[in-house]
């Protein structure tokens, strides 16, 4: 059934009869990771005004009679803090990584190629025209804020012709406009307005609700289904467009479906909580240096590190810093930069001692 | 069939005093919210122009958006202090600004939640605590002390308000009739200096003072436009060269809430570093038309605040004389 074998690079690897394989390594890592977001969300339950936490959680659900505080903490509140949290991390990591393999630069992510900040000026112009827009309308506006980022992308490059070098200059360009126009929004709505984007832009959990989570899940579902096609077909582009072509990816017809992918990954995201600037690169850089992977094993680690960082960032945001006013993308800047720094160093490190 | 018609006849018994204890009430944004008939547990999304309006009419209001757990405001200034006077209860917190803590809202326990037309898009969250109004404060929308009118009908407070402003009015006429000449038709600009010039906007009691007095505003560009889209406070920035420019017959001049001198001089010595030398060009200081307000007393869309620009008025008019 399942054979224990010895990948090219000598790492251990387990082969399926189906002839699915993952590394030892890869699978530890997911392993640790998932353990890690449990305890993470364990923890995270506990945090706040209302003294409850896992007990009384699973108290629940053999039958017990809870406060109405508790309930509503736990089941209202925390929660859906934790598995929105989760989701829009796993979301925006994932975004992160396609894009990364897809340019073939480290840095790339949806904020580096304009997407986050074409769904997010959209949403804000939309917010302007219809202050109470429904939030089905407002999804659709980040979504559509985001394609229409990638599609003058790929037009300005050249469609599948392009090199990943000239979809980063090109996508910086791009941000780099988006952002500016953003700002001048900001600067010059009226101050409730801006006030009222600003903290939105700022990063927020506050909204998450269970019909979040609902309009949220079947994205996550899809995000699975997802990394099993683009998982497939990422190492090749890691290698770059012309050997991905002569490794049989039809790079003119997947590079565009795997832009897709990434863009609605990361305008879900910015609706839900607004935009997570870094995170893109961050999780996949701190899953790579846990378990360096390719394809699916790649994209599945970075986007557990996704997860973990925004729901620890939104622990933190809620249980260390009470009282002060630290929006989520600053506590997740706050957990997620030294860790980067540290794996960078590691890395550095390892790299140094091995030759 | 007994058990359902005993049944039914405790549940009407259950239900019937909440019915008579609540009114369906429609809110600035077209909502219908069912709300309690004389609330006693309010809890406000934005102090100054929500929570003030409802504290002038003697309300006591039990959580406001931007407090700390200890009640001290989350700006410089306190404007229940500055506006009401010092002494009063402090509403308490529930998670510092741009970070609402539903928990800590929730155990406020309120009847009812006050909340700008901004504060839609937090609607579905804090209706999972207590009913939501959505009170529109923008300029375009809301003129003077109108948001006090509101907020009086929406707590059943009405006949108090209108006999405070009968009150007022009364103060209004007389001191009209002290003034050296008709101020009817006269212009005015308000300007709130930070660190720049800012046309102050038509929500607060100082414009409904200084319009019941009689003055019109002066029309600065098409401030007008730009008000459409919202701004309670703040109307526009304004340029040190348009403002050097302009000529009101009474140009209000606050401080910003953060300067500890925000008096004559202290705002005089801020418009010279804005503006270096508008003294000695810009006719309302050459022909002393211009008033020096304290910004924490009147910029609130209240009567108190209303009627702390016509103390300022008069005692201006005094002096001038």
């Amino acid at each position: 059934m399942i054979r224990r074998g010895t990948a090219t690079d000598g790492l251990g690897i387990l082969r399926f009869k189906n002839g699915f394989q993952i590394k030892i390594s890869n699978l530890v890592a997911g392993l640790g990771l998932a353990m890690a977001a449990v305890l993470l969300a364990v923890y995270s339950l506990q945090i706040g005004l209302t003294k409850t936490g896992i007990s009384d959680f699973l108290a629940i659900f053999v039958g017990a009679e809870l406060s109405d505080a508790k309930v509503y903490a736990l089941i209202d509140v925390r929660l859906p803090r934790i598995l929105v949290g989760f989701m829009v991390g796993w979301a925006v990591a994932l975004s992160g990584a396609v894009l990364q393999s897809l340019a073939r630069n480290p840095l790339a992510d949806p904020g580096l190629f304009g997407f986050s900040q074409g769904s997010m000026i959209m949403i804000m112009l939309l917010l302007i025209v219809v202050p109470l827009a429904p939030k089905s309308l407002v999804a659709l506006a980040a979504v559509a804020g985001g394609l229409c980022v990638a599609g003058l992308l790929l037009w300005l490059v050249g469609g599948g012709r392009s090199s990943g070098l000239a979809i980063v200059l090109m996508g910086i360009a791009v941000e780099t406009v988006l952002s500016s126009f953003g700002t001048l929004l900001i600067l010059y709505l009226p101050p409730e307005t801006s006030l009222a984007l600003s903290e939105w832009l700022a990063g927020s959990l506050f909204q998450a609700n269970w019909s979040l989570i609902a309009a949220f899940l079947p994205l996550f579902f899809l995000s699975l289904a997802g990394i099993l096609i683009a998982g497939r077909a990422l190492p090749a582009y890691d290698l770059g467009n012309e050997m991905a072509m002569a490794l049989g990816e039809p790079v003119a017809r997947s590079q565009p479906m795997l832009l897709l992918f990434a863009v609605v990954l990361s305008a879900a995201a910015v609706t839900a909580v607004g935009p997570l600037m870094f995170l893109g690169i961050l999780a996949p850089h701190i899953a790579a240096f846990l378990s360096p992977a390719t394809g699916r094993a790649r994209l599945v680690l970075s986007g557990l590190t996704g997860g973990i960082l925004v729901v620890a960032a939104d622990t933190l945001t809620r249980g260390v810093a009470v009282g002060l006013p630290m929006p989520l993308g600053l506590s997740l800047t706050i957990i997620g930069v030294p860790l980067f720094i540290i794996a960078l160093r590691l890395q550095a490190l390892r790299k140094f001692q091995s030759h | 069939m007994r058990h359902l018609v005993f049944s039914f006849i405790a549940a009407m018994l259950v239900t019937g005093p909440v019915w008579a204890d609540e009114r369906l009430v429609s809110d600035d944004t077209g909502r219908e919210v069912l709300v309690p008939r004389q609330p006693d547990r309010v809890v406000v999304m934005h102090e100054p122009l929500l929570g003030l309006p409802l504290m002038d009419l003697g309300i006591e209001i039990t959580g406001s958006y931007g407090r700390a757990d200890d009640g001290s405001f989350v700006i410089a200034v306190d404007f229940i202090d500055t506006v009401l006077g010092e002494g009063r209860p402090k509403p308490r917190g529930f998670g510092p600004f741009g970070q609402p803590d539903l928990e800590k809202l929730r155990a406020l326990e309120p009847d009812l939640i006050v909340a700008t037309e901004l504060d839609a898009g937090k609607l579905d969250q804090l209706a999972t605590v207590a009913p939501v109004y959505l009170q529109n404060v923008s300029s375009a929308k809301v003129h003077g002390i109108e948001i006090q009118d509101d907020l009086a009908a929406l707590v059943g407070l009405t006949e108090v308000f209108n006999s405070r402003k009968a009150t007022y009015l009364e103060r209004v006429s007389s001191l009209r009739e002290t003034l050296p000449a008709n101020s009817a038709g006269l212009t005015y600009l308000p300007v709130f200096l930070t660190d720049q010039l800012n046309v102050v906007g038509d929500a607060s009691g100082m414009v409904q003072a200084l319009e019941d007095l009689g003055f019109i505003r002066l029309n600065v560009d098409d401030t007008s436009k730009l008000a459409a889209g919202g701004g309670s406070m703040m109307l526009m920035p304004l340029s040190a060269e348009a403002f050097g420019r302009l000529n009101p017959d009474l140009l209000v001049l606050l401080n910003s809430y953060t300067e500890d001198d925000r008096g004559e001089t202290g705002t005089r010595a801020k418009l010279d570093r804005i503006v270096p030398g508008w003294q000695q060009f810009m006719k309302p200081n050459l022909e002393n038309r211009i008033l020096f307000v304290d910004p924490a007393k009147v910029i609130t869309p209240t009567l108190a605040s209303a009627n702390h620009m016509l103390d300022a008025f008069e005692s201006w008019t005094l002096k001038s004389r």
